[in-house]
């Protein structure tokens, strides 16, 4: 793959997709420098635990391809998934500042990821202010995304709760340009999703079935088909402001303009 | 304020019980969303009709009066 850069088709960069559609992007400036910043890249099997709850980390991993998550292992041998990344995420920034993490991350799929040294990060932070903030927005949206998850186990039904996770994996997957909000790759088992929307496999089933039935969306091998979005925003009660996408991305995944004839 | 705190007052909407093959799935009120066996639901309809019986005994439903929210925690 390959991408076009100030006019130039440049080899795909392995940073193309941060902060991609979002109300504060990287110019191509603080993309090439976010790139020489990469110490390795590394492909890494599904179900590979890459960092652990306590571990010292002294990188701070982007995830390239596939499908990354944070979760949490409870006393009783249970996964509890906290955050579901996709391409263009930083998947533990904050270890830049923190050191350890409180979670695992693991890997969903097969991914490929860019590492950063810390080392690297400090010297973003020392000389590139605008790129630091960049880089602090990445870890604010990360915040954000947590307080919408808390919402969502919080106060949604089990049917809300899941069709406000898929209308987030929709409006993300558009910012990054692999959704057209009619189909996108969608890679979670029921058991994933009950996981993301603290639901058994019985209620997720359940809840597929009446968005299926009700002719609003289909997860089905892999893959969501959306047949009716803006159903599927008003019955997952979502609003895409946290995501702090840019205004057309935004309007997209809101189901604005939205036709099934498109 | 008050909008928000509305969510915050006992529920006068019921969750609604149905069965999913061998297992009994409950929604609402709220955020519920749960999933028992047979079993597990039985108990747990007993246990409910039981403390809504002895909630009685304190007079009209609360939430009725709109004094719910200004109700002691007990102990």
């Amino acid at each position: 793959m390959r991408h076009r850069h100030n006019g130039h088709i440049e080899p795909t960069m392995h940073t193309q997709n941060v902060l991609l559609n979002r109300t504060a992007e990287l110019s191509p400036v603080e993309r090439d420098v976010l790139e020489r910043s990469i110490s390795e890249i590394k492909v890494i099997p599904a179900g590979h635990i890459l960092v652990r709850q306590g571990e010292e980390v002294k990188v701070s991993t982007l995830l390239v391809e596939g499908i990354m998550t944070r979760h949490v292992d409870t006393a009783d041998g249970h996964r509890h998934l906290v955050t579901v990344h996709i391409p263009g995420d930083f998947v533990d920034l904050h270890g830049y500042a923190l050191k350890r993490l409180d979670h695992d991350v693991g890997a969903l799929t097969e991914v490929r990821v860019a590492l950063f040294p810390h080392a690297a990060i400090e010297r973003i932070q020392d000389s590139n202010v605008p790129l630091t903030k960049r880089l602090w927005f990445c870890t604010l949206l990360d915040a954000a995304l947590h307080r919408q998850w808390i919402f969502r186990l919080a106060s949604l039904t089990a049917l809300q709760r899941v069709a406000h996770f898929i209308c987030e994996s929709n409006a993300r997957s558009l910012a990054i340009g692999v959704s057209d909000s009619r189909r996108f790759a969608f890679p979670l088992t029921q058991a994933d999703i009950g996981e993301v929307c603290s639901l058994s496999n019985v209620h997720v089933n359940r809840v597929l079935r009446q968005l299926r039935e009700a002719r609003i969306c289909e997860v089905r091998s892999g893959h969501v088909e959306i047949f009716d979005l803006p159903r599927l925003v008003s019955t997952g009660l979502f609003k895409p402001d946290y995501l702090y996408l840019n205004r057309l991305t935004a309007r997209r995944s809101a189901g604005e303009d939205w036709s099934s004839d498109d | 304020m008050t909008e928000n705190r509305a969510r915050l007052k006992p529920s006068a909407v019921p969750g609604q019980a149905s069965a999913e093959g061998d297992l009994v799935v409950l929604d609402g009120p709220d955020g519920v969303a749960v999933t028992m066996t047979a079993d597990a639901a039985d108990l747990t309809a007993d246990s409910l009709h039981q403390a809504a019986s002895e909630a009685r005994k304190f007079g009209p439903t609360a939430s009725d009066t709109g004094a719910a929210e200004d109700l002691a925690p007990p102990g």
